[in-house]
């Protein structure tokens, strides 16, 4: 007999589904003084993201068909600002900077992340796991700006502590900061480094959870671990480094702190970010229209890569 | 709980009032600089510092305010910031969000900018109505400091400070190289035989360090080499001001004008390549390191701890290198090397008045009780930056703190031109530092200097 099989007895009966049988009047009174309550319940949090989040989005993206410059009065310019982002080099590059650095950071991120987590998976102490797990999440609460100035002295090419040592072995000073492949290196590192914590929690909660009689047959099959970790493991969490992957995709496109602290998006732009111009553009340059364009284009750009890495998981991520 | 909502209205009309109202949240911001300044009673005034020292400032100008005006509060908001670019962003939020200041700190980078914008109020009515008080203080300040602060013919600040950049030098590494100290006349090829000598010291000493900004940057050089990052030019006007406030000075308002007129980019001429590329090549020879953008906090550690012999810096250094731990007699500074030229720069500081103040008769006496002798130690104390008024510059001012070559910062005065601070400084600045790093990094100065003029270009044409 199928486990799948409803369960039968002789004397109970199958709950009536049918649609046209409408719930009674009292019930029905009952449900929606539940729903009221829930919105109730919920309604601080909406408020919250429908002030701080929604308005301001719906702002920039109003605001982007104007030109303002705070002082005089905003007025309407249409398209223009969007067809201004085609034609200006600074904001093009600035872009494909963001996607460059982004993807170094969110590879590193779930490289890293997931390495650690399995190796500290494979810790058997309890104290041992919650150590691990700790450490490797402090930097995330750690101020990115106190981080980024900290950083900032560590990798100076002239009297940081890394070259300090670098040369201490015989080998020559770096210019982490100075050059632009150094930057860029940098920026992907000490920013993956601060989220790696993130991916790494998440991952260890989803290998702690994976099934023991699956772990128990592949071992029956005779598995190595490196085969059980790429065959059955990784696919068992791949819903997991989706979503870790979704999320600090989109932290990662709005890259800010690190670059604009440490490098001021220097050497040149090199590390000059879609969100570093939009500061330069708004907040210096006094054009908050074209600004909110440009903000409204990385809004486009986070959404359509978070659609594309859902459209791509369709055939890696596996639902059990 | 079903009707909380309240009768009558459905999800329908419930999402459209969301809508709407999420809408008005939106674009609400559209009209906030619309806000006036402040409330009544209380005259709001923007100081460039940390809380802790507006604060302190507010409290010792408070007596002085009660004085003008019993029933007046101030109140002194601290805005930090790297540098003064930093600070003029962090205003002009401040302005963006509704909340314009009755008076605010301004110095060289911004005032083109903020009386280009009509933000501030030209001062010109109320110095020709008080010139008779205001005499003392036209007859201590020298004119090219009061110059930097017009623009088109209008003055819109007192300056009660200034920096100009000199050289600095660490007593400590001269002695050691076997250096004297730099004559007044030094030059160029003197500088350089300085830091090769001083580089020679130690391995971990440099010979000269510098910041990545507009003011006193490698931009030093460029002065001293004749050039400029914009043509130089005077506005016509003015008149109304010099002969009347320096009818006995006539010889300083001599060739005076409206404020100075920055005219096309000349990032890329020839002086400029040259400046850039001398700077370049201090690095590769390792009397240099990398510089720094911004402020200058990373360089004053350096400095202070012996590590670097010399810098660019104005009066502002004797107290920050005081508070670093240098000693008096420690470091001391010479008037910047004259290359093709001795013309150096300097930027200028003072307050404004917002156009948008209820109250700018009052905001005015402030102004001019700030830029009374008695005020400067109240507003500055600690040798941060270098008085305006000749009669402060005094040797008690320096003793504690050096350097001995005291005279230097307003003998400098002479023949300097301000920093290049046109309408549209916040996009020059941003230009210089992205395209000055482009050049350390690749060591092509032309380039990078190419690509500074053609930004300053597109930005002249407000692109």
């Amino acid at each position: 007999m199928s486990t799948l099989a409803p369960p039968r007895s002789g004397h109970s009966r199958p709950p009536r589904t049918d649609p046209e049988r409408r719930p009674r009047r009292g019930t029905r009174r009952l449900a929606r003084r539940e729903a009221g309550f829930g919105f109730l319940m919920i309604s601080p949090a909406v408020l919250f993201v429908a002030v701080f989040t929604l308005a301001p989005m719906v702002a920039s993206v109003a605001l982007s068909f104007f030109s303002w410059d705070v002082i005089t009065p905003p007025r309407f310019v249409g398209l223009d600002n969007f067809e201004r982002i085609v034609g200006d080099d600074a904001v093009v590059s600035s872009f494909g900077t963001t996607l460059l650095l982004a993807f170094g950071i969110v590879v590193v991120q779930l490289v890293v992340g997931l390495g650690l987590a399995v190796l500290v998976n494979q810790r058997r102490r309890p104290a041992a796991k919650t150590f691990f797990r700790t450490t490797f999440y402090l930097p995330l609460l750690a101020s990115t700006a106190a981080v980024s100035i900290f950083m900032g002295y560590m990798f100076d090419m002239k009297f940081g502590v890394i070259n300090y040592y670098l040369n201490a072995v015989g080998l020559p000073s770096v210019p982490w900061l100075t050059s632009t492949w150094g930057a860029i290196v940098t920026i992907i590192l000490i920013a993956a480094w601060q989220q790696v914590g993130f991916t790494f929690v998440m991952f260890v909660a989803a290998l702690t959870s994976l099934p023991t009689d699956v772990l128990e047959a592949a071992a029956i099959d005779g598995a190595g671990p490196v085969r059980t970790l790429f065959g059955v493991k990784i696919p068992l969490i791949s819903p997991t480094i989706l979503f870790a992957a979704v999320v600090a995709m989109i932290n990662a496109l709005q890259l800010f702190d690190q670059p604009f602290i440490m490098t001021k998006g220097g050497p040149g732009t090199a590390t000059t970010t879609a969100t570093i111009v939009m500061y330069q553009t708004g907040f210096q340059n006094l054009q908050f229209g074209y600004a909110s364009a440009i903000a409204t284009v990385l809004l486009v750009i986070i959404l359509a890569i978070t659609g594309l890495q859902f459209l791509a998981a369709r055939k890696w991520a596996f639902y059990r | 709980m079903t009707h909380i909502i309240g009768a009558g209205m459905d999800r329908r009309a419930l999402l459209k009032l969301g809508g709407a109202g999420i809408a008005a949240l939106g674009l609400g911001p559209l009209s906030a600089c619309s806000g006036s300044g402040s409330g009544s009673d209380t005259i709001k005034m923007l100081y460039f510092g940390q809380q802790s020292a507006a604060t302190a400032l507010q409290k010792k100008l408070q007596p002085q305010v009660t004085k003008l005006d019993k029933a007046m509060k101030l109140e002194v908001t601290g805005i930090n910031g790297t540098d003064w670019n930093d600070f003029l962003a962090k205003v002009l939020t401040q302005i963006a969000s509704g909340s314009a200041p009755d008076l605010v700190s301004v110095a060289t980078e911004g005032l083109q900018l903020m009386a280009s914008k009509e933000l501030l109020v030209p001062l010109d009515s109320y110095v020709t109505k008080d010139l008779d008080s205001l005499q003392s203080y036209f007859d201590d300040i020298h004119p090219a400091l009061v110059e930097s602060m017009m623009y088109e013919g209008h003055l819109y600040e007192l300056p009660d400070s200034f920096n100009a950049g000199s050289m600095f030098y660490s007593t400590d590494l001269l002695k050691k190289a076997g250096l004297e100290a730099p004559a007044e006349s030094w030059t160029m090829d003197d500088f350089h035989t300085y830091a090769t000598k001083i580089a020679a010291t130690g391995p971990k000493v440099y010979a000269f360090d510098w910041v990545v900004r507009l003011w006193g940057s490698w931009t030093s050089f460029l002065y001293a080499n004749g050039g400029n990052l914009l043509e130089e030019g005077k506005y016509t006007g003015g008149d109304w001001l010099w002969k009347s406030a320096y009818k006995n000075n006539p010889a300083a308002a001599a060739g005076r004008g409206g404020g100075w007129k920055w005219g096309q980019p000349t990032a890329n001429s020839a002086a400029a390549v040259e400046a850039l590329d001398y700077l370049i090549d201090l690095q590769r020879s390792n009397l240099s390191p990398s510089p720094d953008v911004g402020g200058g906090g990373t360089l004053q550690g350096l400095f202070s701890s012996g590590r670097i012999g010399m810098t660019i810096g104005g009066g502002f250094w004797a107290g920050g290198l005081h508070n670093a731990g240098m000693k008096d007699g420690s470091f001391d500074v010479q008037r910047f090397p004259t290359w093709k030229s001795n013309k150096s720069l300097f930027g200028a500081g003072g307050y404004g008045i917002f156009n948008s103040s209820e109250k700018k008769d009052l905001a005015w006496e402030i102004v001019k009780m700030m830029v009374q002798p008695e005020s400067f130690d109240i507003m500055f104390p600690g040798n941060v930056t270098t008085p305006g008024r000749k009669s402060l510059m005094t040797a008690e001012r320096y003793a504690s703190t050096g350097p001995a070559n005291w005279s230097v910062f307003y003998d400098q005065l002479d023949g300097s031109v301000p920093i290049s601070a046109p309408p549209y400084y916040n996009a020059l600045a941003t230009s210089l530092n992205q395209r000055t790093t482009k050049a350390i990094s690749s060591g092509n100065a032309k380039a990078a200097l190419d690509g500074m003029q053609a930004d300053f270009e597109k930005a002249v044409k407000g692109v």
